[in-house]
């Protein structure tokens, strides 16, 4: 049976076990080796506002087991949580403290808008209090649809969210001498 | 835009909890802790805190370790569902009460299609009668095991394995209600009548086979905790509700029943196939945390009881009243209802005023958990913080149905 | 003592014409099936009203199950929905107040559950609620503008800072 790879990591080449079995060199990029880590050692934020908050606390617990992406560490503090997944609908009266909560977490950050009502305001669109979607107070990297949705799909979305971690660079591209020279 | 934690200006309950600090300094309070300076201090507990299932704020005034007032904060959930009635048609309007209590879905469903159902005179078919039944008692075991896992996660945080078990056992009933609606937590399966889909093959057998199962895996959660010295130390005399307080403050549910009221409306006000079925009324004698917990997980397997008894009973026939299509448009007379329900946390029910239009006039929620909240001042004061967690957690909050 | 439920079973006739012929105050006293009562009163009576029927020996409605503010276009309702231990059976109050002075007495003293439920009433409807120790907003934030449930409630921008 042939190995599956997705189709957005086939340009990446991950060392495999064989390499290790004698002294051996591996080159790569320091961007590749930190994001890879990044990816999988994600520390969420508990941030269930609502019914969403179930489906995460039941991704978290047997059955659908989210240790298996290395991301169980759920911290109750922003100070030590890379990624805010809101589950939950947001409103008026939450929503300086959502901000003030994402501003308290450390760089790099990502923002998981789960569920209908983080994402737009749910079926809840036209109460006065509601905000129609947490991306009008914080920047969002995913969006997981439903209400609510499957841990199934927020498993998805976790990954995905593991495919652009890993496009993260945080070394700049062009040498600033180079660059100061050209000018 | 305004930021209303910034210290500088602190908002109307933390307002409020400064003036009682300074009202107690005028009066000369000193402190209840043994040699030490009258310091009270303001904490804020929430909203966005591990053991306050939800977003719940609490406005803490602390003096050393002791609690002297709790100033509950909510509405940081408030979604506007009493004013989304207005603009649904009654049937339109079946997913929301769903999200009251996100836990305990069907049986919400249930109290919000029993009142339209009293108010327009339709009565449900006999069958669907006992589909209910059986599925607002299985979403009764799932909300409870929901409640005393989350209890006893806080009690050491996610540390005590109760909550692993409580959950994956939560999994199986989940799996037959989504067989059943289609979904494993907000079902959209009750309508006037009846109910949406009817039960597939093969799902009474495993129902049954899921029933047999149960109670030897409620042994077991009991098994964790019930002999473990430091659980009976925090729980046991701590957060005592009196029959007082259960008459001055409507609490209703096992919160109730832990103090001694045998108070289940399936029982006092029945209401369905209730009266066909034999059940017990869990009740405890003391009214504290280990109460509350003991009633519910007894609780468990009286539902396990009905369950079984409801599929021995179950008659065949339809299970919508009229034409597979439920009544998309109904328009009830003109009038009030209002009808109460035996939610896993208590007394749920909606009260209804139609004017004979397709859209209710006014729709209003009595949630139990926004009554049962109330005391919270009551309960906390004088109780270390650490108690207090213990005490919120026993209480069974769900914050969807307190700020609807 | 245990609080016993149902120690004084009544027929629904007899609880109305017992409240008819102990309280003048009450008005068009009806039963509704299968265990309500439902009346009316003047909101000049409420509060010794309330005192009233939760004294009373016969019928005491002793729990408030809730209070729904209703908003009747002509007029803002307080609906005052109370239980009673002794005969098992609900008692619906509506008491009626102009919406140009929509004040009413607070009966927190004679059922201490009237609180939340007072000052959800004065945030969603607006009805003010006379002599409530702490009558401010509950579900709303602090600054909301105008009262939600109440028909000619208009969206104002102003509360939504956020969109």
């Amino acid at each position: 049976m042939s190995e599956y790879v997705p189709e957005r990591l086939k340009a990446v080449r991950y060392p495999k076990l064989e390499h290790f079995s004698e002294p051996n060199v591996i080159t790569t990029t320091a961007d590749f080796i930190f994001s890879w880590a990044r990816s999988h050692s994600v520390f969420p934020f508990t941030y269930g506002l609502a019914c969403c908050a179930i489906e995460m606390l039941s991704s978290g617990f047997a059955r659908f087991d989210v240790a298996r992406y290395g991301m169980e560490v759920f911290r109750p503090t922003p100070r030590q949580c890379d990624l805010m997944i809101v589950a939950g609908t947001v409103n008026e009266k939450m929503a300086p403290v959502l901000k003030r909560l994402y501003d308290q977490m450390a760089e790099p950050k990502w923002v998981i808008s789960m569920g209908a009502c983080a994402t737009s305001g749910g079926p809840f669109y036209d109460g006065y209090n509601v905000v129609n979607g947490v991306d009008k107070i914080v920047p969002v990297d995913v969006y997981i649809p439903g209400c609510p949705p499957r841990p199934e799909a927020l498993f998805q979305g976790l990954l995905e969210l593991q495919g652009k971690i890993q496009q993260h660079k945080f070394v700049a591209e062009t040498p600033a001498s180079s660059a100061a020279g050209e000018a | 835009m305004s930021d209303q934690f910034a210290t500088d200006a602190p908002d109307e309950a933390v307002k409020l909890a400064l003036r009682r600090i300074d009202e107690a300094t005028a009066r000369g309070e000193g402190s209840d802790v043994e040699g030490l300076a009258f310091n009270q201090v303001v904490v804020n507990m929430g909203p966005q805190h591990p053991s306050t299932h939800g977003v719940l704020r609490l406005v803490v005034t602390l003096d050393g370790e002791l609690v002297k007032d709790v100033i509950p904060v909510i509405g940081y959930l408030h979604r506007c569902k009493e004013k989304l009635a207005e603009k649904r048609t009654y049937y339109q309007y079946i997913p929301i009460p769903d999200r009251t209590e996100y836990v305990a879905g069907m049986n919400c469903e249930w109290g919000y299609v029993m009142t339209v159902e009293k108010l327009a005179g339709i009565r449900p078919t006999r069958r669907s009668e006992f589909i209910r039944v059986i599925m607002a008692e299985l979403n009764r075991i799932a909300s409870h095991q929901v409640a005393v896992g989350t209890f006893t996660a806080d009690l050491a945080p996610l540390g005590t394995a109760m909550v692993f078990y409580m959950f994956r056992d939560r999994e199986y009933i989940l799996d037959l209600l989504e067989e059943v609606s289609g979904a494993r937590m907000m079902f959209n399966y009750f309508r006037f009548g009846g109910v949406r889909y009817d039960l597939p093959d093969g799902w009474v057998e495993k129902c049954r086979d899921l029933m047999k199962r149960l109670p030897k895996l409620i042994d077991e959660y009991e098994s964790l905790v019930q002999t473990n010295a430091i659980f009976l130390q925090r729980c046991m005399g701590k957060g005592v509700i009196t029959q007082q307080d259960v008459v001055d403050y409507g609490i209703t549910g096992p919160n109730a029943r832990a103090s001694g009221v045998a108070h289940d409306l399936r029982r006092t006000r029945p209401y369905s196939v209730y009266p066909e079925l034999d059940f017990a009324v869990c009740t405890e004698n003391h009214g504290d945390v280990f109460d509350r917990y003991q009633v519910r997980m007894n609780e468990m397997r009286e539902s396990v009881k009905i369950v079984e008894q409801a599929l021995d009973m179950l008659p065949k026939g339809p299970i919508q009243i009229g034409s597979l299509r439920a009544p998309y448009v109904i328009t009830p007379p003109p009038g009030e209802c209002y009808t109460g329900q035996e939610n896993p946390r208590g007394e749920y029910g909606t009260y209804i005023v139609s004017d004979g239009s397709r859209y209710p006039y006014r729709l209003k929620y009595r949630d139990p958990c926004f009554c049962n909240l109330q005391l919270f001042p009551k309960l906390l004061r004088g109780n270390k913080i650490a108690d207090a967690v213990a005490i919120s957690g026993s209480i069974d909050l769900v914050l969807g149905g307190i700020d609807r | 003592m245990a609080l016993e439920i149902g120690t004084n079973p009544m027929d629904m006739d007899a609880i109305a014409a017992h409240l008819v012929a102990a309280f003048t105050d009450l008005q068009d006293v009806r039963v509704q099936e299968p265990d309500t009562v439902v009346a009316r009163c003047d909101k000049g009576r409420l509060h010794e009203l309330a005192q009233g029927l939760k004294d009373d020996a016969e019928v005491g409605y002793e729990t408030l199950n809730f209070i729904a503010g209703v908003d009747r276009v002509k007029h803002l309702e307080s609906v005052y929905h109370v239980y009673s231990w002794k005969t098992n059976t609900y008692l619906e109050l509506h008491v009626e107040v102009p919406r140009g002075k929509a004040e009413l007495a607070t009966v927190t003293d004679v059922w201490p559950a009237a609180d939340w439920h007072e000052r959800e009433s004065w945030d969603m409807v607006g009805i003010r609620y006379l002599g409530h120790p702490d009558l401010r907003r509950i579900l709303l934030k602090d600054d909301f503008i105008g009262h939600p449930l109440r028909k000619d409630y208009v969206d104002l921008i102003e509360n939504h800072p956020h969109v």
